[in-house]
């Protein structure tokens, strides 16, 4: 069994170290997105059905998620009389697994899952459309546009993830105006350090610093004439690009961006009062605040002269273009998921922006922190969803991590990079 | 060949004794042959079953497969040679299934095309295709829906914006009926039609999905379809499939798509139709395994860090491992106990956690090593091309002494004390007893795992990936592979990471580097025969 | 254990001398492998201690000192640790108990009998165990579900297949460690059993076996770390949460979004260590006592 082990294990750090590597960059994947009641007409109409339907549902979520859905299985039943098997899975293995099986019949009908897995899962042909119908407009536009590829729209969205700039109000009252600012405040503040961002030895971050990119006018594709990503036309290569290049490694001198602060370490030193600002997530806050920090939430401050663009991550759930339950999963996810009442029974376990515009405005008005992500959220701009951004991610955060290391000229390693980037997209 | 290592007389005796007396109390002989029919019994009471499953799902070759394995398992155990077979059967057994079958399923996948965009059968693309390029006609209304059914077909009952009820089924277009009843916006009641209840359509769904009730007679207007069974909305089909022809028409811009054989539809100018699925492709990948450019380039170097990284690690873990074994094999020495319980602890933790410790400790300006140990210096361990070498491989060391602790404090009980005794009485120093005495012997068991030891960090990527993720990767090179990348997670990075999954062109390498690991195990496993005779 | 020698105190120079000559070091090398092997570990249960905190920076140790960790590991319902601890002991024992008998059985034919392929199948059976596992899931998945198909007991979702498809790697290394061992063990032994009118089975059974005990303990407690830090194949294999192991369901703890259950998670890794620790102090007389070198002499 020894050999057995290592085996094993090799397998396991295989899948697992994609999952990190994920967790990394994809860990921002949500974005701000809306939603709104729509079902409730519909379900009606289900409940007046005899409750002994037979066949079931299966879903895929993650332990979160799960415990929700588990409460909307429950009344879906009671309402239909089929049932909802809902599977506990780890949230990173869900694309692959759902790749590989559901060609094999063993798939769900349903599962939970990031915007930015679309590219493969349409690729793979295992998803099929989702009609939202007129309950499209109930939600928020980001989300839905997320969630449509190649137009198709294929899934209903239930939240939106962008990050901000956590602001420890003892240290900083005011919110910066622009990138200088904020570090001279953070000077000011006398903690060790200014502003934090976790970064990554090798890998940087281009997520994270993707706001800041975007300030100098240096989006990753260019944008279609449906305001979907043009991604035959890299967009970052350009003079902004270039201007970007050269902050970054300006930056990375004067010691503001770290790369061997990463995420756990940077959270850790926002939590203990290290530092005035924290660019992250909803993810980190309520650590932040058991922490005892008093955390406002400010826009992301604009390093070049253009606004800060954070990419938004939005997560649904999506069918299986081999479900056998096509009905039956549609009215769960339309009727059931899609309502106000799950929605914001979902953002009160994640700590997300509901997609549904109706539990997103009641969210908004009733948590500010929430508020203070979903008013940056409405500047961000979903993640990409090409299968192809795997290798994209990888080019551009090892040259970033260049850059900022002082590993050669920074204008030289950017145009490098971009060629790269084409090339592997092509 | 290999027996005894203790010839003397007395030892002998003991031996015949010892064995007389286990003989004489034991008589197990009908309860080992009950014990023996039962479960042969119950084997192919199973193996039956499952053969009579697989012939009525009309799997003839695996069936066939099944009842020879339960008839050849028997015959083993109820004839009286065959020994070997009756101690290696069952072991043997589960390896051909799980392990076996294992490689020759990758073996045949390396000839297919499995990837992105080729997941699956030709049925499934085609389904998947026809899902996909359903167009929501733009602007169109949303139909309120009620399925109905007439003689046994399921048909479209839908109210118009004007409030009137249309009637159609996938046959009959879309018309006007009279007299249906509507009761609060929903179409309850439809003269010659049975309106079906939401069991009814939950057990019709698979039927009902598929249903497209055209708007007119205009095959152009679109179709009805719902996808819940309460709304309908019109759609126009982007493509057409002709089942005749096993072509795809896209409907827009009218060009035909072809099966190229090379699984997806093709358009004459070789535009591909995704998903398409898998076929298989011969050679292909192995060609483009070997010609792939991105492996072409830093193939010389990252071979040579493997070969280096596997052999430094079994060497360096095997060394420490042994020395341990050996300074904690005297029985004088007190608290042994202790020493080697804290010892298996690296090996017992779950390994992704040791990984993620040890790259935290190893940052280069807060990690432990550098902060504490090294009073604050900036040391890179893991952003320097050789540092990051060396962190990976004193990682792996801690990782993996354990494994070797353990292994050579088993042998080394194999090996009976008076032989070094015997040296140092005459006159040897304890280290030459030990080096000429018990190291030969202990390598004849110990060799086989240590080339084995090799093949699994040959294929080591847990810990290149989980530890430096390849890293640091040189910029310049233009491509993704860093300079503690190995083989096998180079593979995975041309594999997996670039633009999609291709299992074909993984599976490919894993047979080719399956090749290489194994030619040299075998030449390894030649050299210990010759240490094998020594004995 | 065989101890002995000189109380330190009563010790004069010359004889503290000759003890450190022939022990005495020993214990400092048992030292500094202690601190290499437990530092790292060291962190992880300080960090289980320090609810909420993180993983990598515990340069301060034990600064914090709550259990909370470890009572919260058992109070999520989404996450059954209790069950997971039970399942993992199931799998681990049987799955090891299983490759120790398989193994045993190998390698006595090995050791012991001289058939055609005797040779090719020692050196196959390694061989086998080389290929790189880059694709093995989705082969073993496709095999469980159609075993699933004709008995769903030992098809996906059950641990009993689980536990086939680890004994599927019962040959291999393991196989060739107890063939170097048997063949240690004089054949004068079973000729004269076998002259006393003894069968191969209980030859094997009642007088093999027993003189072989530390090298099956030692692949006993090989296998069984083997499973309990497998989580790839059980991840895929078992669905329900209530039938996981502890390795895919500690690992859910970090692997989530955001990593905010590194304490929990360390404390998970913490009592899961207990399962190899205990099983090594319980094994550890066969492992070290010398126990051939008795009965063989």
């Amino acid at each position: 069994m020894t050999v057995n082990t290592r085996r094993f294990t090799a397998m396991t750090a295989f899948l697992g170290a994609g999952a990190l590597a994920l967790t990394a960059c994809g860990s921002g994947g949500e974005s701000p997105g809306a939603a709104s009641a729509e079902p409730t007409e519909t379900a009606d109409a289900a409940q007046t059905a005899d409750a002994e339907a037979s066949g079931s549902l299966t879903v895929w979520a993650d332990a979160n998620r799960a415990e929700v859905l588990a409460d909307v299985a429950t009344d879906f039943e009671a309402d239909t009389g089929i049932a909802v098997e809902i599977v506990q899975q780890d949230f990173e293995e869900i694309r692959d697994q759902f790749v590989s099986q559901v060609p094999t019949g063993e798939g769900p009908d349903i599962a939970v899952g990031a915007h930015d897995w679309l590219g493969v899962l349409v690729d793979n042909g295992v998803v099929a459309p989702v009609e939202l119908g007129d309950a499209a407009e109930d939600f928020e536009q980001i989300a839905v546009d997320a969630w449509t590829y190649e137009g198709q729209t294929y899934g209903l969205p239930y939240s939106i993830e962008n990050i901000a700039l956590l602001r420890n109000t003892e240290l900083a009252p005011e919110a910066p105006a622009d990138f200088e600012e904020m570090i001279e405040m953070g000077e000011e503040a006398g903690t060790e350090y200014p502003f934090l961002v976790g970064l990554d030895p090798n890998e940087s971050d281009p997520y994270h610093l993707y706001p800041f990119q975007t300030s100098f006018g240096a989006p990753v594709f260019g944008t279609a004439d449906d305001g979907s990503y043009d991604s035959t036309e890299l967009a970052m290569g350009d003079a902004g690009g270039e201007d970007f290049a050269a902050w970054l490694a300006e930056q990375g001198e004067a010691g503001v961006l770290n790369l061997n602060i990463d995420g756990d370490l940077a959270q850790e030193s926002f939590n203990d009062g290290s530092a005035p600002f924290f660019l992250t997530g909803p993810w980190n806050v309520t650590a932040a605040q058991e922490a005892g920090i008093d955390v406002a939430v400010d826009p992301i401050p604009a390093a070049g002269d253009q606004p800060a663009q954070p990419f938004a991550g939005v997560q649904g759930f999506f069918l299986s273009s081999q479900s056998e339950n096509v009905l039956a999963a549609s009215n769960f996810l339309v009727n059931y998921v899609g309502t106000a009442e799950v929605q914001t029974a979902l953002y009160e376990t994640g700590g997300r922006a509901p997609a549904l515009s109706e539990s997103f405005e009641e969210a908004l008005g009733e948590d500010e922190i929430v508020a203070g992500f979903g008013e940056v959220g409405a500047e961000a701009v979903p993640m990409p969803a090409i299968p192809e951004m795997g290798a994209v991610w990888d080019d551009w955060g090892a040259s970033q991590a260049a850059i900022i290391k002082g590993d050669g000229d920074p204008v030289e390693l950017w145009q490098k990079m971009s060629e790269d980037i084409a090339a592997a997209i092509d | 060949m290999l027996t005894s290592t203790t010839t003397r007389a007395d030892a002998r005796a003991l031996d015949g004794r010892r064995a007389r007396r286990t003989a004489e109390t034991a008589s197990l002989g009908w309860k080992l042959l009950l014990l023996k029919i039962t479960v042969l019994g119950l084997l192919n009471a199973a193996s039956v079953y499952a053969a009579m499953v697989l012939f009525f799902n009309e799997r003839w070759l695996i069936g066939t497969l099944v009842v020879v394995t339960g008839a050849l398992i028997t015959w083993i155990y109820f004839q009286r040679g065959a020994l070997p077979a009756k101690y290696l059967a069952p072991g043997v057994t589960f390896l051909l299934i799980f392990q076996v079958f294992v490689i020759l399923y990758s073996g045949y996948v390396a000839f297919t095309n499995y990837g992105t965009g080729h997941n699956s059968t030709k049925e499934h693309a085609i389904h998947a295709i026809m899902l996909q390029t359903q167009d929501r006609v733009p602007d169109s209304p949303t139909y309120p829906l009620t399925v109905v059914e007439r003689s046994g077909e399921l048909a479209f009952a839908v109210t118009a914006q004007e409030g009137e009820v249309l009637v159609g089924s996938a046959d009959a277009p879309l018309e006007a009926i009279d007299g249906a009843l509507v009761e609060e916006g929903r179409i309850v009641d439809v003269p010659g039609h049975t309106v079906l209840s939401f069991t009814e359509l939950m057990e019709r769904q698979q039927e009902l999905s598929t249903l497209a009730v055209p708007l007119d007679e205009d095959p152009n207007a679109g179709a009805l379809r719902t996808q819940d069974g309460q709304r309908a909305y019109v759609y126009t089909s982007r493509f057409v499939y002709d089942e005749s022809s096993d072509t795809m028409t896209n409907t827009e811009s009218g060009e035909t798509y072809t099966d190229g054989g090379e699984g997806a539809f093709v358009t004459e100018s070789g535009e591909q139709l995704m998903p398409g699925w898998r076929v298989n492709v011969g050679l292909d990948n192995f060609v483009r395994a070997i010609t792939e450019e991105s492996i072409r380039g830093p193939l010389l170097y990252v071979t040579a860090w493997t070969f280096a990284f596997a052999f430094l690690s079994v060497a360096s873990t095997f060394v420490l491992g042994l020395f341990l074994a050996i300074v904690f094999n005297d029985p004088r020495m007190r608290s042994r106990r202790y020493y080697r319980l804290v010892m298996i602890l690296p090996y017992a933790f779950p390994g992704f956690l040791s990984a993620l410790v040890w790259a935290g400790m190893m940052n280069q300006e807060f990690g432990f090593i550098n902060s504490v140990l090294f009073g604050g210096a900036a040391i890179p361990w893991l952003s320097d091309p050789w540092l990051a070498k060396l962190s990976i491989l004193i990682v792996n060391l801690w990782l993996g002494f354990p494994y070797m602790f353990l292994v050579c404090t088993g042998a080394l009980q194999s090996i009976p004390e008076e032989l070094t005794e015997a040296a140092q009485m005459d006159g040897a120093r304890p280290f030459q007893a030990f080096r000429q005495i018990k190291f030969p012997l202990l390598l004849v068991s110990i060799a086989p795992l240590l080339i084995s030891s090799f093949a699994f960090n040959f294929n080591n990527f847990n810990l290149v990936y989980m530890l430096t993720g390849g890293g640091p990767r040189d910029i310049e090179a233009g491509i993704n592979v860093g300079s503690t990348d190995i083989l096998i997670s180079m593979v995975y990075k041309v594999a997996f990471v670039g633009a999609q999954s291709d299992y074909g062109l993984a599976s490919a390498f894993s047979i080719l580097i399956f090749f290489i690991v194994g030619t040299i195990s075998v030449i390894a496993f030649r050299r210990t025969r010759a240490l094998e005779e020594l004995n | 254990m065989g101890e002995s020698q000189p109380q330190r105190t009563s010790m004069s120079g010359r004889s503290f001398r000759r003890w450190f000559v022939q022990i005495g070091w020993r214990h400092l090398v048992g030292l500094a492998v202690v601190v290499f092997a437990a530092f790292p570990l060291v962190y992880v249960f300080s960090a289980s201690l320090n609810p909420g905190g993180t993983l990598i920076t515990a340069n301060t140790l034990f600064g914090n000192l709550s259990l909370q960790s470890y009572v919260d590991l058992f109070n999520r319902p989404q996450q059954p640790f209790a069950a997971w601890y039970l399942n993992t002991l199931f799998i681990g024992f049987t799955a090891s108990a299983g490759s120790v008998l398989l193994g045993a059985l190998a390698a006595y034919a090995f050791s012991r009998m001289r058939f055609t392929g005797r040779r090719l199948g020692l050196i196959g059976i390694v061989l086998v165990q080389m290929f790189p596992q880059l694709l093995a899931m989705v082969a073993i998945f496709l095999l469980m579900l159609s075993i699933g198909e004709i008995f769903p007991a030992i098809g996906l979702n059950s641990q009993i297949g689980l536990i086939m498809v680890y004994l599927g790697g019962a040959l291999g290394v393991n196989t060739y460690l107890m063939y170097g061992f048997f063949n240690t063990i004089p054949t004068s032994i079973d000729e004269a059993a076998r002259i006393d009118g003894a069968g191969h089975a209980r030859i094997f059974f009642t007088i093999i076996l027993p003189l072989v005990s530390p090298i099956l303990a030692v692949v006993a407690l090989l296998s069984l770390v083997a499973t309990l830090s497998e989580f790839v194949i059980a991840s895929v294999l078992l669905r329900d949460p209530e039938k996981q192991t502890l390795a895919v369901g500690l690992y859910q703890f970090i692997s989530q979004e955001t990593s905010q259950n590194w304490s929990v998670f360390a404390a998970g890794a913490v009592l899961a260590a207990i399962i190899p620790v205990v099983l090594f102090l319980a094994l550890q007389r066969y492992i070290v006592s010398g126990l051939v070198a008795g009965s063989v002499k």
